[in-house]
């Protein structure tokens, strides 16, 4: 008898089909946009000269000695690392060994840096110009309507949030207006994306943030603009000096097979 | 070294495999969150019924991962076992939940 009955309102079906189908339409095709243009836009690496490469390769061979050191007998190790120190010691696999004591180029000039910089310009320009321009849209057409019940009830404060340009005063919070459904698909469409572009798409924006967090990641440059590689060699010639620990693991093999069968 | 990088460096684990694996644990996650919301909004679930049906459905769906896609043995597909299944992607999940959720809903009952 005391059933609360929550607010009812009549709307017009036709709602659904001009105001939400479309917004959604959109969404996905802007969504799938983005992806295709995010890879026209990626400008191939340019291929580094041949010295860079080689201080770069020689540099991770250091890592890598010093990751699997324990891969290989005792005697490969220490032959390969007193010849791998003493080359990062003295600088010969360095680009220009002269520029050892100068200060690190300044970012803007080097041309790679520059590169690096356009494509996260571009990548910026992908995110923001369809968002702007989608928002924009929805506001001059689609302000004003009450669309749509949100299943779930929220606070008053999300009120001038989600039911912008509705000037009720006593209407629930559930009833939102079209501004709303459009952060529902930002947020949500990500797994609509991922059945139509694959896993590693481009469409999504929350994803495109994490990217823009580490453009270094898929860059060919292994040194960011403004660090020294002596500086790393030499420090790279350190690490590998101090690790004394070294357990081959092929060591006592036989008893573990044999423990195992 | 301790026992567990020791351990580490005679049964190695390469890292490409394990991101294949939460990749194609996400990518199921994800397909399944939305169809629940689809159900969720057909059903005319409110509130926290709604939450609590993702949650029961996310575990049904993580229990057939763990049993069919990986033969009942999660300890060899992902290092944390089925602990990560069933963490694999929750935040994603629940957006992907409440958009056909209240898609559905405004479509059926409102």
């Amino acid at each position: 008898m005391a059933q609360v009955v929550g607010q009812q309102i009549l709307r017009d079906p036709a709602l659904f089909y001009w105001i939400l189908f479309p917004i959604t339409i959109v969404m996905i095709l802007t969504g799938v946009l983005r992806h295709y243009a995010t890879l026209l836009l990626q400008s191939a690496p340019k291929p580094l000269e041949a010295k860079a490469i080689r201080e770069q390769k020689n540099y991770l061979h250091g890592i890598n000695l010093r990751t699997n050191a324990n891969q290989i007998p005792l005697s490969s190790f220490t032959s390969r690392k007193n010849y791998l120190v003493q080359a990062f010691q003295s600088g010969s696999f360095l680009k220009d060994p002269d520029a050892k004591n100068k200060p690190p180029a300044n970012p803007m000039s080097d041309p790679n840096g520059m590169d690096a910089m356009m494509n996260m310009m571009k990548g910026n320009m992908m995110m923001i110009v369809p968002q702007t321009v989608i928002m924009g849209w929805i506001n001059a057409f689609f302000s004003g309507f009450v669309i749509m019940k949100l299943p779930f009830p929220l606070t008053i404060r999300f009120k001038s949030m989600l039911q912008s340009g509705v000037m009720t005063r006593d209407m629930d919070v559930r009833w939102v207006s079209s501004l709303s459904w459009y952060f529902l698909c930002l947020f949500g469409l990500k797994s609509v994306f991922t059945f139509i572009l694959g896993n590693d798409n481009a469409a999504d924006q929350t994803m495109a943030q994490v990217q823009q967090m580490n453009p270094q990641a898929n860059t060919q440059q292994l040194f960011g603009p403004g660090q020294d590689p002596a500086k790393m060699y030499l420090a790279e010639a350190e690490n590998l000096e101090v690790m004394v620990q070294h357990e081959f693991v092929l060591d006592g093999i036989e008893d573990r097979i044999l423990a195992r069968i | 070294m301790n026992a567990e990088e020791r351990d580490l460096q005679l049964y190695p684990i390469v890292p490409e495999n394990l991101v294949a694996n939460s990749k194609t644990i996400s990518d199921l996650h994800s397909l399944s969150s939305s169809l629940l919301g689809i159900a969720a909004g057909i059903l005319g679930l409110e509130s926290y019924t709604g939450f609590l049906f993702y949650l029961l459905g996310t575990l049904f769906v993580s229990t057939l991962i763990v049993t069919f896609v990986m033969g009942g043995k999660p300890e060899v597909y992902s290092r944390g076992g089925w602990k990560d299944v069933i963490a694999a992607d929750v935040t994603g999940g629940v957006m992907g939940f409440v958009l056909t959720w209240t898609l559905f809903f405004g479509l059926v009952r409102a």
